[in-house]
């Protein structure tokens, strides 16, 4: 790691989308403090507000944005960078979960689950790297999945397949842009306390909560233990890197 | 459709500005056409204005006027000039 590695992100855009909470903003307040501009993406601009307070960016743009609307992220990214310039990278954390039975994921049920995981993360990265948005010399994105998308667990149908989709979609993804000096990666985290992991873990019983402790050797983490490897995963300290997977689970999927 | 309206269609695809393209741009200078970018080009020139290349069409097309040509083969616009 070189001396000046806190600033490793100056003079570099990052669009990171779900960044109005949980791990979408503790990347952005840890990339911002890394020097990078950011570019924040959610649902509830009050929340992006306090987002970008907290992070500090000297660059800082952002976009109230439904994800469920993808028609609405091209010419976004598009305004964005005709006021900021071109971008650097994406970090795809933007995420939702819906706990139900198989019985109860029907068609609906599945498709909104996918539409915000995977649909919208593949068009977010389809904007950021169009050659005419995207630094000529190449960028990173990232995506985050989940250790979801590599085990199963009752309930989660239709969050496993959307990660598992997120996660097939970048490796492909990864192979098809590395000849633009563009890296594609994913990052798969166990369970995070976040305000989203807290409304599924309120659906199980204490039994169910305590055996998912348990399956994390180190405990659960936290959205900055993500928002770490995250960065590295985003600079160019891991400019060798690309369609790859990085576990981040607390031991959960070594046992 | 005028044919600065299809110039300004094309450079959409292949993701350049459309004052950088013009009839007589070959394919070698347009990064993003190359064989993805031909995929890409298909599939829209499919879903803008239902025109399906043939295998022909494909093999001729080297410059944006060729893709003009096409375009303009198959009633997309009629016009020669802006």
């Amino acid at each position: 790691m070189t001396g000046d590695s806190h600033k490793i992100f100056e003079g570099k855009t990052i669009v990171v989308s779900g960044a109005s909470s949980g791990i979408g903003r503790a990347i952005a307040v840890h990339l911002a403090r890394q020097g990078a501009g950011l570019v924040l993406i959610g649902r509830n601009r009050e929340r992006l507000e306090d987002t970008a307070q907290e992070a500090g960016a000297r660059v800082c743009r952002i976009v109230q944005l439904d994800l469920t609307d993808v028609t609405a992220i091209i010419p976004a990214v598009k305004e964005t960078v005709a006021v900021l310039g071109r971008l650097y990278g994406l970090c795809h954390a933007a995420g939702t979960v819906d706990t139900l039975p198989l019985s109860a994921t029907g068609p609906e049920k599945l498709q909104a689950v996918m539409q915000v995981n995977y649909v919208a993360g593949m068009e977010l990265a389809r904007s950021v790297t169009r050659r005419d948005l995207l630094r000529e010399e190449g960028g990173s994105i990232l995506f985050i999945s989940s250790i979801y998308s590599l085990i199963g667990k009752p309930g989660q149908i239709a969050y496993s397949g959307s990660k598992g989709a997120v996660t097939a979609g970048a490796r492909a993804m990864a192979t098809e842009l590395a000849r633009r000096n563009i890296r594609v990666n994913v990052l798969s985290p166990g369970m995070v306390r976040t305000e989203m992991t807290e409304r599924a873990l309120a659906g199980l019983s204490g039994q169910q909560v305590q055996a998912l402790r348990d399956m994390h050797p180190l405990g659960f983490g936290s959205p900055d233990d993500v928002a770490h490897a995250a960065g590295f995963l985003l600079s160019p300290e891991s400019k060798w890197i690309t369609g790859a997977n990085l576990v981040a689970d607390g031991g959960c999927s070594a046992q | 459709m005028t044919q600065s309206e299809a110039v300004a269609w094309i450079a959409q695809i292949f993701e350049m500005a459309p004052d950088q393209l013009t009839p007589d741009t070959h394919r070698d200078n347009v990064p993003a056409w190359d064989s993805l970018g031909i995929l890409t080009l298909m599939a829209n020139l499919d879903s803008d204005f239902g025109i399906v290349l043939t295998d022909e069409d494909i093999q001729a097309v080297k410059t944006v006027g060729d893709i003009l040509d096409v375009m303009r083969r198959y009633g997309t616009f009629t016009s020669t000039s802006s």
